[in-house]
């Protein structure tokens, strides 16, 4: 079991790890430089930045959103804020990558540290509930987007598990070997799936404006490329 | 051979029932759309980050009354971001061969035929999407590429051919009948209002070329008074051109290929006239049509204006004169969404609405959260589904002006001025007045300034050389 659980923390984990980086790392680049791509063609550059920017900081910081759909919203921005701030702010965490890195910073306490696990856990589970209870999104729901959530809240709530060896239905070792791997395949379905918006979000207003920004003759280059440009209307 | 019926809920021409092997021509315009526009970035990042939250669906004014799952603009969106997947993408080719189901028939292409034409494009749901996905504009291509493939309303199409290969114009309208109804309006403000104003016509050389909305011409009479009122008191210079006096661009909602042949004949009539300027009357799509000159024609397009825009800023600078009476009736605004969705024109009617009148409502929500009319996109000249227009995606609309209880609804819109009329006469409220903004303030105009400048420059004809406002 010892053998797995650090074979799961080292060759599989910088596995992970390596193909999110690079992965999400592709994503952003190909993002950037078509952006730039357009930009570059249009005919028309005078692209609003501030209102593209103001978007964005809106979404990213939600606040003033929650007034719609005020449950789903609550619970959508609250899990997010555990699920981005557990993982990174643990004790446990950093000590562990403090031995790598060389420095550290502040851990959450113990006690806020759990119950924003338990919050994480919890949400994960009410979004899917109200994913299959709320007409609108039942209809538009694909099988990913009912497991998604639930494969996220795997690594916290073994991850409490393992902080909490005495509530566990298994063993530490096995618990442990649950929690890093679990890890691993949300680190490896990260550029794979749309959690990519963790990292793609900022750049998608923009990208909403660039998508009407098309080039000088675009219209009548679309119309000599399939043979109708002198075709009857 | 296509086993599908082809029928929609609107009317097509012959050629939508006749065009063959329809799924390969759709992939291959797709292609040459691709290549040559910039809709390849929003369709990798929307096929890939859309995270089906439904929290468009709850702000679609159609989806609050249907209920149906194809009402959904995420929903909607995905008919074509599959199409993107499944050919355009490393990811859905491999699919593809290792046995994914996936595959563009005709019968696919008909419902995306019917289902983006449930949809108006006013983007209203693009502000509730978390991660900004904007539904308009997939709802804009999907129609190009079904267009490429013979998918058209017969309304929206007939409608383009007049104007680019028949009269000149979308309702059909000869220049000498134009002349005709540009002298009748000058007799009817001398019999109305006793007072001398023209609609100049192929004045060279004037800052502005005016393009309404063709349809203002047979149907609004005060408002292209009221666009001349306001030309008049404040000295502007404009022209209206014998070459070309339609705004109409229905490519802006079927192709690109057709919005760019309409924009480049407007601009060439700008330059024609060695005008400076367009100035588009009171139509939402004309005036975000017009904005994509530069997008087509280069930096160098001449800018293009909405009327409002002209008649705020000499309201402002105190350029109109008014009476001390004001419209006593209750009214309110609909903000069109060709023009408030993006916040580019939002505050400059309220100013001037709010200096007329006695007593002016906001509807709620309004501004860049406003509902449609329910008729964008075109769908407003699609007459065949006017009940579809006005019972389901109007509703909302009905509903919010009832709330307000005015009596008068303005908007500076042609299409939005017909469907809100149909709106409310299926909606119980016959009562309810509709329409354009510079209708309403030319009851108000105080012409005694302007008709003692004309009186003075009778006595004394020399000051008049330096006008631009006599035809060559």
């Amino acid at each position: 079991m010892e053998a797995l659980i650090e074979w799961a923390r080292g060759p599989a984990f910088i596995f992970s790890l390596t193909f999110m980086v690079l992965g999400l790392a592709r994503h952003l680049l190909l993002t950037l430089w078509e952006s730039a791509r357009v930009i570059r063609r249009a005919g028309d550059r005078d692209i609003p930045y501030k209102q593209v920017f103001q978007a964005t900081a809106k979404w990213l910081f939600p606040l003033d959103k929650l007034r719609h759909e005020v449950v789903f919203s609550v619970t959508s921005v609250v899990f997010h804020a555990a699920i981005l701030v557990v993982p990174v702010l643990l004790a446990g965490h950093i000590k562990l990558l403090a031995a790598t890195l060389g420095f550290s910073w502040p851990a959450l306490p113990g006690v806020a540290a759990d119950a924003l696990t338990i919050v994480a856990v919890v949400t994960a589970i009410a979004i899917v509930i109200q994913r299959g209870t709320a007409r609108a999104t039942r209809q538009l729901s694909r099988i990913q987007d009912y497991l998604l959530p639930l494969i996220v809240a795997l690594p916290f709530a073994s991850g409490f598990l393992v902080m909490h060896p005495t509530w566990s239905p298994v063993s530490f070792e096995l618990m442990l070997f649950v929690h890093v791997m679990s890890a691993n395949l949300v680190l490896v379905l990260m550029p794979l799936t749309k959690l990519s918006h963790a990292v793609m979000l900022p750049s998608v207003q923009l990208v909403s404006e660039l998508g009407w920004r098309w080039p000088v003759d675009s219209g009548s280059a679309v119309g000599v490329a399939l043979g109708k440009e002198s075709d009857p209307v | 051979m296509s086993t599908a019926p082809r029928t929609y809920s609107y009317y097509v021409e012959d050629r939508t029932r006749e065009t063959t092997d329809r799924p390969a021509k759709f992939l291959e315009a797709f292609a040459a759309v691709l290549e040559h526009s910039s809709y390849a970035l929003p369709l990798d990042i929307f096929s890939r980050l859309s995270t089906k939250c439904s929290r468009c669906a709850v702000t679609c004014q159609l989806y609050e009354v249907t209920g149906e799952e194809r009402d959904i603009p995420c929903k909607r969106s995905e008919l074509l971001l599959a199409v993107y997947r499944r050919y355009f993408t490393y990811g859905g080719n491999l699919r593809a061969r290792l046995g994914g189901s996936f595959e563009l028939t005709d019968e696919y292409i008909d419902l995306m035929g019917e289902n983006y034409y449930r949809c108006t494009a006013c983007r209203r749901c693009k502000a509730s999407c978390p991660v900004g996905i904007d539904h308009g504009l997939i709802t804009h291509l999907a129609r190009y590429l079904l267009s490429e493939v013979d998918v058209i309303p017969k309304a929206l199409v007939v409608s383009t051919r007049e104007q680019l290969e028949g009269i000149g114009n979308t309702s059909a309208i000869p220049p000498n009948a134009l002349v005709s109804t540009c002298e009748f309006l000058e007799e009817e403000f001398e019999d109305d209002y006793n007072v001398q104003i023209k609609l100049p016509v192929d004045v060279e050389g004037a800052e502005f070329v005016f393009f309404p909305a063709v349809s203002d011409y047979l149907l609004e009479p005060d408002t292209l008074m009221g666009n001349a009122a306001v030309m008049a008191v404040t000295g502007g210079s404009w022209t209206i051109g014998t070459g070309n006096y339609d705004g109409i661009n229905y490519g802006l909602f079927y192709s690109d290929r057709m919005m760019e042949r309409i924009i480049k004949k407007e601009v060439a009539e700008v330059r024609r006239l060695k005008g400076e300027k367009v100035l588009i009357g009171e139509c939402g799509h004309a005036t975000r049509s017009a904005w994509f000159g530069p997008t087509f024609c280069g930096s160098d397009a001449p800018p293009a204006i909405n009327f409002l825009q002209y008649t705020h800023a000499q309201l402002m600078k105190g350029n109109i004169p008014l009476l001390d009476k004001k419209i006593e009736e209750r009214v309110t605004y609909h903000d069109p969404c060709n023009l408030a969705r993006s916040g580019r024109i939002t505050e400059e009617p309220r100013e001037i609405l709010k200096a007329i009148c006695a007593d002016f409502v906001e509807m709620t929500p309004n501004r860049t959260e406003n509902y449609c009319c329910g008729g964008g996109g075109g769908l407003v000249s699609i007459d065949e589904i006017r009940s579809f227009r006005t019972t389901l995606m109007g509703k909302r609309k009905a509903d919010q002006i009832r709330a307000t209880g005015a009596q008068i609804v303005v908007s500076p819109c042609a299409n939005c001025k017909k469907q809100l009329a149909e709106v409310c006469e299926d909606n119980d409220l016959g009562d309810v007045q509709i329409v354009g903004l510079h209708d309403l303030l030319l009851k108000v105009i105080d012409f005694g300034p302007y008709r003692a400048k004309l009186a003075a420059e009778q006595e004394c004809p020399l000051s008049n050389l330096g006008s631009t406002e006599e035809p060559d």
